[in-house]
C-alpha cells in the first residue's frame, strides 16, 4: 500500500497467483470487461507468443470515494510457469493481499499445491508470512470435467482458514466474488494496521459496496461476499476488527 | 508488506524499491515515456495536417515538444509595445491554464483567437498537456474591441486584412483534433509504459538470478573447501595408518623368511609351504601398503623428486628388462623403440622408472596370453596438435616434449571411462578386479607423478583393440636441448 497524501491517493497492490495456466491472466480480462471506462485502465499483458504470460499482467482499477480519497487498486498476475521464479517474487514485493487461483481439475492438484509452496516460500524470500497476508483462494474451471467435486471443496474450505470462491473465470463466474473478497480482506487488513477509516472516513464495507456498484454488480456487495465457501469473510467481523 | 509514502522518503532506501514504486506506477514521467524527437515529429505533423499550432508541455511546465508557426497578425500586434505585452501574457496564461471539470478548456486572446488547452491523462493521472491555437473560432465575424484596448495603436484595416489569415476552426472541429491527440498520446504512453516495465522488470529478474547464482556458487564453494580439506585429511590418515601398517609387517615378512631358510630349525614341507604363503602375502599387503603411502604423499605434495638427467632410451631397456619375465610368463612379446640420441629429460630416475614399470605391469596384465606390448619413445610432434585451432603460433607449446607411448592389445578401456581411470581405487570393471589384480592405485600414481614433473598423461585406444597409454614429459628449453643433441 502507499498513500500519496498530496494527492489524496490509496494505491493497493493485489496479487493474483497461481499455477500456470490456472486463469490467473482470465480473471484479471474478465474484471477489465465488468469495470466502467471512467474506472479501468488499459489491461496491460506481457506474454510470450503461445499466450503464456512472461513477466506480468497488470489492470489498474481506480474508484473516487464520496470521502474524497481516492484508491488506486493495480491487480498483477504473476507468471505461472516454473521457470519465471524470480519474476514472481519480484512481482510479489510489495503486495497487500493474494489470490491464489487453483485449477481444480483433479490432475492438477498436486500442481496447485507446488504452486502454493511456491507463494509461500517467495513471501517468505520478500520478508512477508502467508498467515499474515490476506488470502483468497479460487477454484477455477468448475465447468470442466473430472474436478474437484463441490462437497470436496466446501469441506476443504470449512477446514481451512481462506474464503474459497468456486469460479469459471472464462464466463465471468466467481471473479467479481473473488476480487471483492480479497478486496474486503486486504481494505480490513489494511484499517487495522494504518487506522485508515479514522484518517479518512473511508469503511471497509463502503468501499467493498461502491467498487461492486462501479464493477457493474446488481447484487449487493455483503450477498457476494457470502457467496465464499469458508473463511472469515463475515462483514460484521471485519468492522469490529476495524473499530477495534 | 506496505508502506506510507512520506515527503523525505529516501528514493534508494531499499535495493528493489525501484520495481516496487515501479509496480505501483507512482512516478511515471511524460519525459520517461515518449522520446521528444518523435513526439516532436508528432506535432509537426498534427500542424501540417490541421494548420493550427500547438505544443506539448509536461506536468512541471517543461515544453517537450513544439509545431509552431507565428501568425502574421500577431506580428503585427507584437510590432508594437504595447501589443507585445498583451502577447506574452496571453501566452503565458495559456501555458499555464489548467482544465479542470472536464478534459479541455479554451482560453481567449485579446485578438479574438483562441487556444484550447487538453489535459494528457494516463491511467487516471495528468502527466501534462497540449496547448493547441492560436485559431480564430469559425465563426468570429468582426474585429474584437479588445484589440484595440489592448494596443490602440493598431491600424484596423491591416487589421481586417491580416485577421482572416488566421486558421479558422469550429468549436467541434478543434474538440476532435484534441480528442485524437489525447487517444494518439495514450496509445504512446500506454506503449511506453508496457515498455518500461518490462525492462525493468526483466533487469530486475536478471539481477534476482545472478543474486541467486552468487549464492550458489557461494554455498558450492564452501562445499568443496570442505571436501577438499576431507580430503586432505584422509590423506595425511592413510600416511599415518600405512606407515604403522608398515612396521609389524616387517617383522611378519622377516620372521617368515627366516622360517623358510630353516634359521629356528628345519620344517616340514607342509609347515614351509605354508610359511612361504604367509610371506608372499606379507609381501603383496607391504607393496599395497607402500602404494598407498606414496599416493598419500603425492597427495599431500610431500614428495621430493631428486631431479637429475634422465637418458629415456636407456630407461625404458631397464623397464623392459625389469617387466619381461611377467611378459614370458604370458608368451607376451615385449618391444622398446628409443632413439639413443634423444636428449634427455629432467627429472627423477627412480620415480620414472616406476610410471614406465606401472604402465608397462599395467600393458601387460591387461594383454591376452600370445599379445604385445610396444614401449616407444620419441619427441612429441607438436605439429599435429595445431589441428583446427585458431592463433596455434600463439597458442603452441613454447617447450617441447618428449613422448613415451605403451602400447597394448589388451581389453582396451571404453571412452567414456578414460577420464576416470587416472582416479585413485578405480578399475574400469570392478568385477575384474579378481581377474586382473592389483589395488587399482597404480595409474592415480603415474598420473600424479607424471603431474609432479610437469608432464601429462593421456590414454587412447589402439585400434582394433587395447590401448595407449601416452606420457608426455616437457624437455629443457631448446636451446639446451640442441647442445644435448650434439
Amino acid at each position: 500500500m502507499q498513500f500519496d497524501f498530496a494527492a489524496k491517493e490509496l494505491t493497493i497492490k493485489l496479487v493474483y497467483y497461481g499455477p500456470a495456466l490456472s486463469g490467473k491472466t482470465t480473471n484479471l480480462q474478465s474484471l477489465h470487461l465488468l469495470a466502467s471506462a471512467e474506472s479501468r485502465g488499459r489491461l496491460m499483458t506481457l506474454e510470450t507468443r503461445d499466450d503464456r504470460t512472461l513477466f506480468f499482467d497488470m489492470l489498474p482499477l481506480t474508484f473516487a470515494s464520496k470521502s474524497d480519497i481516492s484508491i488506486r487498486i493495480k491487480l498483477f498476475t504473476v507468471p505461472g510457469q516454473v521457470i519465471h521464479g524470480s519474476t514472481r517474487r519480484l512481482v510479489l514485493q510489495g503486495a497487500d493481499g493474494v489470490a491464489f487461483v487453483a485449477d481444480s481439475q483433479l490432475s492438477e492438484t498436486e500442481n496447485n499445491a507446488t504452486a502454493f509452496v511456491d507463494l509461500r516460500e517467495n513471501l517468505k524470500a520478500n520478508g512477508m508470512k502467508v498467515a499474515q497476508l490476506p488470502l483468497v483462494i479460487q477454484f477455477n474451471k468448475r465447468d470442466l470435467p473430472s474436478i474437484r467435486s463441490d462437497a470436496e471443496l466446501a469441506e476443504l474450505a470449512r477446514k481451512g482458514k481462506e474464503p474459497v470462491f468456486p469460479a469459471v473465470a472464462m464466463s465471468n463466474k466467481g471473479v467479481l466474488e473473488t476480487f471483492l473478497g480479497l478486496l474486503h480482506l486486504t481494505y480490513s487488513s489494511l484499517d487495522a494496521e494504518h487506522r485508515l477509516r479514522e484518517k479518512f472516513g473511508l469503511a471497509g464495507p463502503v468501499l467493498v459496496a461502491d467498487v461492486a456498484k462501479k464493477l457493474g454488480s446488481k447484487i449487493p456487495a455483503e450477498q457476494l461476499l457470502r457467496s465464499s465457501l469458508g473463511g472469515a469473510l463475515d462483514v460484521l467481523t471485519a468492522e469490529k476488527k476495524a473499530g477495534a | 508488506m506496505s508502506h506510507l509514502r512520506t515527503a523525505n522518503d529516501d528514493e534508494f532506501r531499499a535495493p528493489n524499491h525501484s520495481t516496487e514504486a515501479l509496480a505501483l506506477a507512482l512516478d511515471v514521467r511524460l519525459q520517461d515515456l515518449v522520446d521528444r524527437d518523435a513526439l516532436g515529429d508528432l506535432t509537426r505533423s498534427v500542424q501540417t495536417l490541421f494548420g493550427i499550432s500547438l505544443r506539448v508541455f509536461a506536468n512541471d511546465g517543461f515544453l517537450l515538444a513544439e509545431a509552431v508557426t507565428e501568425q502574421e497578425i500577431c506580428s503585427y500586434v507584437g510590432s508594437m509595445s504595447r501589443g507585445r505585452v498583451a502577447c506574452m501574457k496571453t501566452v503565458a496564461e495559456a501555458r499555464k491554464a489548467e482544465p479542470k471539470t472536464s478534459y479541455e478548456v479554451t482560453h481567449p486572446c485579446f485578438t479574438g483567437a483562441e487556444y484550447r488547452i487538453f489535459s494528457i491523462d494516463y491511467d487516471s493521472r495528468k502527466l501534462g498537456k497540449v496547448v493547441l491555437g492560436p485559431f480564430l473560432p469559425a465563426e468570429t465575424s468582426s474585429v474584437p474591441a479588445s484589440l484595440a484596448e489592448a494596443e490602440p495603436g493598431t491600424d484596423q484595416k491591416r487589421v481586417l486584412e491580416l485577421l482572416p489569415r488566421m486558421p479558422r476552426a469550429k468549436a467541434e472541429t478543434i474538440t476532435l483534433i484534441g480528442e485524437h491527440l489525447r487517444r494518439t498520446l495514450d496509445l504512446i504512453l500506454f506503449s511506453g509504459h508496457k515498455a518500461l516495465l518490462t525492462s525493468q522488470m526483466h533487469l530486475s529478474s536478471v539481477r534476482e538470478s545472478y543474486r541467486e547464482l552468487q549464492e550458489k556458487n557461494a554455498s558450492l564453494q564452501e562445499a568443496f573447501d570442505r571436501l577438499r580439506e576431507l580430503d586432505r585429511l584422509k590423506s595425511n590418515f592413510l600416511g599415518v595408518v600405512s606407515h604403522e601398517l608398515r612396521t609389524p609387517l616387517t617383522s611378519i615378512i622377516g620372521y617368515s623368511e627366516m622360517l623358510v631358510e630353516g634359521i629356528a630349525g628345519p620344517l616340514g614341507d607342509e609347515q614351509k609351504k605354508f610359511v612361504q604363503t604367509i610371506n608372499e602375502k606379507g609381501g603383496q599387503l607391504l607393496e599395497l601398503i607402500m602404494s598407498l603411502l606414496d599416493l598419500s604423499k603425492l597427495e599431500s605434495g610431500t614428495v621430493e623428486l631428486r631431479k637429475g638427467d634422465v637418458a629415456i632410451a636407456q630407461l625404458l631397456s631397464e623397464v623392459a628388462s625389469t617387466v619381461a619375465p611377467k611378459a614370458r610368463r604370458k608368451s607376451i612379446s615385449l618391444d622398446y623403440t628409443a632413439d639413443p640420441k634423444l636428449p634427455k629429460v629432467t627429472g627423477d630416475l627412480e620415480r620414472l622408472r616406476q610410471v614406465f614399470v606401472n604402465l608397462a605391469d599395467n600393458a601387460i596384465k591387461f594383454s591376452p596370453t600370445g599379445g604385445a606390448v610396444h614401449l616407444v619413445a620419441a619427441i612429441a610432434a607438436t605439429s599435429e596438435d595445431a589441428g583446427d585451432e585458431a592463433g596455434f603460433s600463439l597458442l603452441a607449446p613454447s617447450r617441447r616434449m618428449i613422448e613415451v607411448r605403451v602400447i597394448d592389445s589388451g581389453i582396451g578401456i571404453p571412452p567414456e571411462e578414460r577420464d576416470r581411470i587416472f582416479d585413485a581405487f578405480y578399475q574400469v570393471d570392478s568385477s575384474s578386479t579378481r581377474e586382473h589384480e592389483g589395488t587399482g592405485l597404480g595409474l592415480s600414481i603415474v598420473k600424479r607423478l607424471v603431474d609432479a614433473h610437469g608432464g601429462k598423461v593421456a590414454v587412447s585406444a589402439n585400434l582394433p583393440s587395447g590401448s595407449i597409454f601416452s606420457v608426455q614429459l616437457p624437455l629443457p628449453s631448446p636451446r639446451l636441448e640442441e647442445e644435448a643433441i650434439r
